[in-house]
């Protein structure tokens, strides 16, 4: 896999977007002001899946992480009073965590680096007599990606039972969190 | 070149000999992006969220670096979702569907985990982990 032209420009410009703004997000004194970087984080990362050609994930996450999570934050972020005290944000630690999380980093990389220098990744470029058939364009759809139908086929079919087991959980979380939110006036009314 | 491939469109800047206008040879260098050059920005945003969860107060950011680590290891899936699409493996969905079930695991656990936080709040007025220290010894 190798993205050239447009595509590579595209690339740098969302990665340092996201970069700068994970750093901001994690580095704002402000709750809120996290919660909106946070926000371009994830608008960014949904940017890079489209570079991938995954366009469900794309727009799900947009769906999900920034019209749904993002929102629940900020409700509470609001229903939070939080006493903004001139208090150092950041804990006793910050500086050993720098260093774990810096050693964490080299690991990463050092796995990753030695895994391309192994020949694991042909990165050549796309070999379209290589992509598989149900990746290419259909017959009557013109220029359209296939990314959806693919993705639905094998979430219906291989990956049925995680998919059930998810509505489940959803359940539970639903029904949970209101269980959990409620106050002591709501509880003594209802119990 | 000895120097991972994030790095080369740099050195490539560096090394090269004059030709062209700076322009021109900055698009040239940056004209390449590979499987490992996603990887790397997973990994690094990996570990900005690590730090987050570290070194936080706020208990709400510290979810935040939360949901930052899930989304590195979302491109992760994707990256190589793409990687196996462009060789032909008849799995390559696999990935995009890991990650729908990421971002439904991820909303539940937000959800949860906010109610948690607000029941807290009203019980002991704080959402700084410094401060829930009743289980601590």
């Amino acid at each position: 896999m190798l993205l050239q032209g447009w595509e590579a420009f595209f690339f740098y410009g969302l990665a340092i977007t996201v970069l700068f703004m994970a750093v901001f997000t994690v580095s704002a004194k402000n709750a809120v002001h996290s919660a909106l970087f946070l926000i371009s984080t994830l608008i960014g990362l949904a940017g890079l899946f489209l570079l991938l050609r995954a366009e469900f994930v794309a727009g799900a996450q947009i769906l999900v992480y920034v019209g749904g999570i993002l929102v629940l934050f900020l409700f509470v972020l609001m229903l939070v009073n939080i006493r903004d005290d001139n208090q150092n944000p950041f804990n006793r630690q910050d500086k050993i965590a720098f260093v774990v999380s810096g050693l964490l980093l080299g690991a990463i990389m050092f796995s990753v680096y030695h895994t391309q220098q192994s020949g694991f990744f042909k990165s050549k470029p796309t070999d379209e007599r290589a992509v598989i058939e149900s990746a290419k364009p259909g017959p009557n759809t013109g220029m359209i990606s296939t990314d959806t139908e693919n993705v639905g086929k094998t979430l219906y079919t291989k990956a049925v039972l995680p998919f059930e087991v998810a509505s489940v959980l959803l359940l539970v979380a639903v029904i949970g969190s209101v269980l959990l939110a409620r106050d002591k006036k709501q509880e003594e009314t209802y119990d | 070149m000895m120097i991972s491939e994030m790095w080369t469109p740099v050195l490539a800047l560096l090394q090269q000999e004059p030709s062209g206008s700076f322009g021109q040879r900055l698009v040239q260098s940056f004209s390449q992006a590979s499987t490992t050059s996603f990887l790397f920005l997973s990994a690094i945003l990996f570990t900005v969220g690590v730090y987050g969860v570290l070194t936080r107060r706020n208990m709400i950011v510290i979810f935040m670096s939360v949901e930052l680590m899930l989304s590195a290891a979302n491109l992760n899936f994707i990256t190589f979702s793409r990687y196996w699409q462009t060789q032909g493996n008849e799995y390559a969905y696999n990935g995009q569907i890991m990650t729908i079930f990421v971002i439904v695991v991820a909303a539940a656990e937000a959800a949860l985990g906010l109610a948690l936080l607000l029941t807290l709040y009203r019980n002991r007025e704080t959402v700084s982990a410094d401060e829930i220290t009743l289980l601590k010894w």
